[in-house]
């Protein structure tokens, strides 16, 4: 049984974790996925990694940031944090976010009608650490007690103790990492308070003033990104080789012409894939080639770095390395001179490139960007080419990508695709604007360090394949094919972990892919099926 | 910084126990990695699949997509999984010596 927490405790007791995770207490799944014993559950954290890393939140350790060796070394952190807290607050080092984040720390009224929005608190048997307003509130206390005249007095008679340490720090580091930036519970607010933001405010005062960020987002994300071109290490040499492999590979396996057409001048469209899509979801970018060829679109791929990737995970942590990024994308456009750039299948990238980096692309650079989800529809609508639903003709739903969803409110295109082209398409419970993160989101699909992935996993995805197996709760059985539209290569490496992790698509028959893969398996021209079912 | 002991020997790995020193690597390593996962006997085609990838690693700094490691060494996915229980990421490339995969992949 687990204990109520309260704000101070994220600073006592500095080397114990503050709260406990328990399979029994997390939300019941339906059958087959019913029995707590036949569940995975999480590694535990060996007295080794306790020694070297710090391990005192809940058991899970994502980041393993080592422990300090000195208390000098501690208080430097600690007089860190409270510059950045003064930064975060200030117009002239946070023009990117200052009046939402202001506004969010002022108007909370505290009626947690947040906490029941949140799919990472609800799964995780409500534990007290996963309210959106249980991070917020402690970053509250502190920028009120130590950044306000008679901050520390006011604190007391408000009865608002906090004290800002080493432990305080550690532990709200590792838990800016317990929420994904879905922001269902902003949407929740009666007052607007976003407290996604206030996590992503933690997240980038953590890495832009102590240097702290996760491994898979900063060193072999953002930095690989900047010095070869993508996240995955792909350079631009391998990345026009992987695309010809693609192509040979599809030609082959459609009877079709495939050929990508690389680093065309003047093209009406630079399609940005995440570069993820070709190494691991290859029939993805395939996809997108035969159809657009098909349609007789002017389109092309950029091969100069970074614009064969469009993830830029400084989203999820870092508005410089994110500018950095965005910037890069858009000169490479320009460079090529193309009408539009339309972003993959990729949530973060939409939001990243299409709404954010709108505070710096300004005039030449602000070349227009629009969503495969509208993109896509216009095509399938065009009439320029002959699909048959038939052909899809087995169940099929659809997970709606926070990023893309709720936060761009693109919400009814790739409906209508589904509608037209999918007979026994079937919506999830609830949907649009009210999803369920997959539980992958702000990075966390790519962290995977020591047990994280196992929380991810079990706690913070676990509504959400609640979710999936409810929509197609009429033929659960693994007699029948199922398959789950994804149109997201972060959800998707998470959908996969979930998967897998519970042994889903043997003992469900469900599958996962994107949304361009269902518009080609429909088209009446092809002659094999192009979704496979099995490998 | 993690690291593990085989054969008397010290590696640097990562928190998911990928060598941090690839050239560090030997056939023992690979052994060793393979043991601790349960495979005590490496055959000729695991050997051949962690040799496809270090060939490839060296010539392009990093893994190959899948789906040309299963068609070049043409051992199919399902096969894969059977020699390295934990996939071709997570396994094959530990063992081979590989940085672990990284991006949205």
């Amino acid at each position: 049984m687990k204990k109520s927490l309260k704000i101070k405790d994220i600073s006592l007791n500095g080397d114990a974790p503050i709260t406990e995770l328990n399979l029994d207490d997390l939300l019941p799944l339906p059958p087959p996925y019913d029995k707590i014993e036949e569940q995975p559950g999480w590694k535990r954290i060996t007295e080794e990694q306790k020694g070297r890393i710090v391990c005192n939140l809940d058991g899970v350790v994502g980041l393993s940031l080592p422990r300090p060796e000195t208390p000098e070394e501690e208080k430097k952190y600690v007089d860190l944090f409270v510059t950045g807290m003064q930064k975060l607050l200030s117009r002239e080092n946070n023009w990117t976010f200052l009046q939402p984040l202001l506004l969010s720390l002022e108007y909370c009224a505290k009626c947690q009608t947040c906490s029941d929005s949140c799919p990472v608190y609800e799964a995780s048997g409500k534990n007290d650490l996963y309210r959106p307003t249980y991070r917020s509130e402690v970053f509250r206390r502190l920028a009120n007690k130590y950044l306000k005249p008679g901050g520390k007095l006011l604190a007391k008679l408000n009865n608002e103790e906090i004290e800002l340490n080493w432990t305080t720090i550690s532990r709200l580091y590792e838990l800016a990492y317990r929420c994904t930036m879905c922001r269902r519970c902003a949407q929740a607010c009666p007052m607007g308070v976003d407290n996604g933001l206030i996590t992503h405010e933690l997240r980038k005062l953590f890495s832009q003033e102590l240097g702290w960020a996760p491994r898979e987002l900063h060193e072999k994300g953002t930095m690989l990104q900047l010095k070869v071109g993508s996240s995955t290490g792909m350079s631009p040499k391998v990345v026009k080789d992987n695309m010809e492999f693609i192509d040979e590979d599809y030609s082959e396996l459609t009877g079709f012409d495939v050929v990508t057409p690389w680093d065309r001048k003047d093209a009406d469209v630079l399609l940005i894939h995440n570069a993820g899509e070709i190494l691991s979801w290859p029939e993805n970018p395939a996809a997108f080639t035969i159809l657009l060829n098909a349609a007789g679109i002017s389109w092309t791929l950029a091969s100069d770095d970074p614009a064969y990737d469009g993830v830029n995970y400084g989203l999820f942590y870092d508005d410089v390395q994110l500018a950095r990024i965005a910037l890069k994308h858009a000169e490479v456009a320009k460079k090529l001179n193309v009408k539009k750039i339309v972003m993959g299948e990729c949530g973060h990238q939409h939001k990243a490139l299409m709404t954010i980096a709108d505070r710096i692309l300004l005039g030449d650079m602000n070349i227009p960007r629009e969503s495969s989800m509208t993109f896509l529809e216009n095509l399938v609508f065009s009439g320029k080419i002959k699909f048959d639903p038939s052909k899809n003709d087995f169940p099929v739903t659809l997970h709606d990508p926070c990023n893309i969803v709720r936060n761009l409110g693109i919400v009814e295109p790739q409906r209508r695709i589904l509608r037209y082209l999918c007979p026994q398409f079937r919506e999830m419970t609830p949907h649009g604007v009210d999803n369920y993160c997959c539980g992958g989101g702000s990075g966390f699909a790519v962290m995977s360090q020591n047990n994280f992935k196992d929380w991810r996993v079990a706690v913070a995805g676990r509504k959400k394949f609640k979710q999936i197996l409810d929509a197609f709760a009429d033929q659960p059985g693994p007699e029948v094919k199922k398959y789950l539209c994804a149109p997201c290569s972060n959800c998707k490496g998470q959908i996969r972990d979930i998967l897998d992790y519970y042994g889903a698509p043997l003992k469900s028959g469900i599958i996962y892919g994107g949304l361009v893969e269902l518009i080609v398996n429909a088209m009446t021209d092809l002659k094999e099926p192009f979704i496979k079912w099995e490998e | 910084m993690a690291s593990i002991n085989l054969h008397g020997n010290s590696y640097e790995v990562d928190e998911d126990g990928f060598l941090q020193e690839p050239d560090k690597w030997t056939e023992d390593v690979a052994k060793a990695m393979a043991e601790m996962e349960g495979i005590t006997d490496l055959n000729e085609t695991h050997w051949k699949v962690m040799n496809y990838l270090r060939d490839y690693f060296k010539q392009n700094g990093i893994a190959p997509m899948v789906r040309k490691l299963t068609k070049d060494t043409g051992v199919n996915l399902k096969e894969m999984y059977e020699l390295f229980p934990q996939g071709p990421a997570n396994s094959a490339c530990k063992w081979a010596g590989l940085p672990k995969p990284t991006g949205c992949v």
